[in-house]
């Protein structure tokens, strides 16, 4: 595979934001942002970079799909 | 003519030996890639899963040191010091480009999975006491070689030929290493109760596993591969006269 042929792949990745709690009666925090083409290779990556914890819950959503409602 | 009978317990000693050596081999490929991956995202990742197969591995070597085969050299079976690997043989040698890994995380880390998955009720205790973890964590490898044979595939050009190639490398020696269908070690591990499951529905179960995610890349026609009735087939004869059934991989594989 050419280098510019994997820049292309890499070209296509997409923002997504990780939350994740450490206890059922914590709320949902965001622990960081990860890039990934799509939903399951985001599954995988926020598993692998964010595990300095045992969570109880995590879940990855789009940053596209964020309203924002203050901008800074 | 020497003619060697295998045991039951030959059968078992000779998948856990290949389960282990393409466990550790695996992991290592896998740690190559741990700062050369397209993005730092799935650099992270090939570290990860490289601590998970080496982990599965050092679990799975210590099981052969109760057999008599590993009695009076116990150096053989410590990966370090070990000279005789059962490893497939397209993983002697360093992965060529980043399709390679995700040709051999797709196919055969899945492969190794459905040895586990038929393991869940098996009768030799150490081998189910293992299973639940390693599909544990073989999950998030399966997610990982689905994504990215999903997302080098759409990508097109060159980026789906090298991904063609790498699986081609890959496919056949893999289809083979459940063994053919009247592989006398296969017969006795499913009569034993050590796996639940002959080799042609170990084949069979892993082609459900690979399948659908061939056909939805249009990568199934160039593999041989087609599905009738719920049912998987390759319509090109497996390379059985180049197969080493002890030590589950092709002669002479190049």
């Amino acid at each position: 595979m050419s280098e510019t042929a994997l820049l292309k792949v890499v070209a296509e990745t997409k923002l997504w934001e990780v939350f994740a709690r450490r206890k059922y009666e914590e709320p949902l925090h965001q622990v960081g942002t990860i890039a990934a083409d799509d939903p399951e290779l985001a599954k995988v990556y926020a598993r692998s970079i964010y595990d300095e914890f045992s969570w109880v819950e995590m879940v990855v959503a789009p940053r596209d799909a964020f309203i924002s409602v203050i901008k800074p | 003519m020497i003619v060697t009978e295998i045991t039951e317990q030959q059968a078992l000693f000779d998948l856990l030996a290949a389960l282990a050596d393409n466990k550790y081999f695996l992991g290592r490929r896998y740690a190559e890639w741990c700062n050369g991956a397209p993005t730092l995202e799935s650099s992270v990742a090939a570290a990860a899963m490289a601590q998970d197969e080496l982990g599965h591995a050092r679990a799975l070597y210590p099981l052969l040191h109760d057999f008599p085969q590993a009695q009076g050299q116990p150096t053989e079976f410590e990966p370090e010091t070990r000279t005789q690997f059962c490893n497939v043989a397209f993983l002697d040698r360093m992965f060529t480009g980043w399709a390679d890994f995700v040709a051999a995380n797709f196919l055969l880390d899945t492969a190794l999975s459905v040895i586990f998955e038929f393991a869940q009720e098996s009768r030799f205790e150490s081998l189910r006491g293992r299973a639940r973890k390693v599909l544990l964590e073989e999950q998030v490898h399966a997610l990982h070689g689905e994504g990215w044979v999903r997302r080098l595939a759409r990508t097109g050009g060159s980026v789906r030929g090298t991904l063609e190639a790498a699986l081609l490398h890959t496919w056949l020696e893999t289809l083979c290493w459940f063994g053919p269908a009247d592989d006398v070690r296969g017969k006795l591990l499913q009569q034993g109760g050590i796996l639940a499951g002959r080799p042609e529905e170990l084949r069979q179960r892993w082609l459900e596993h690979v399948g659908p995610v061939l056909l939805e890349t249009e990568l199934a026609q160039m593999l041989a591969l087609e599905q009738d009735a719920g049912r998987w087939s390759v319509t090109t004869p497996l390379p059985w006269g180049r197969w080493d059934a002890a030590r589950r991989r092709l002669k002479d594989a190049g």
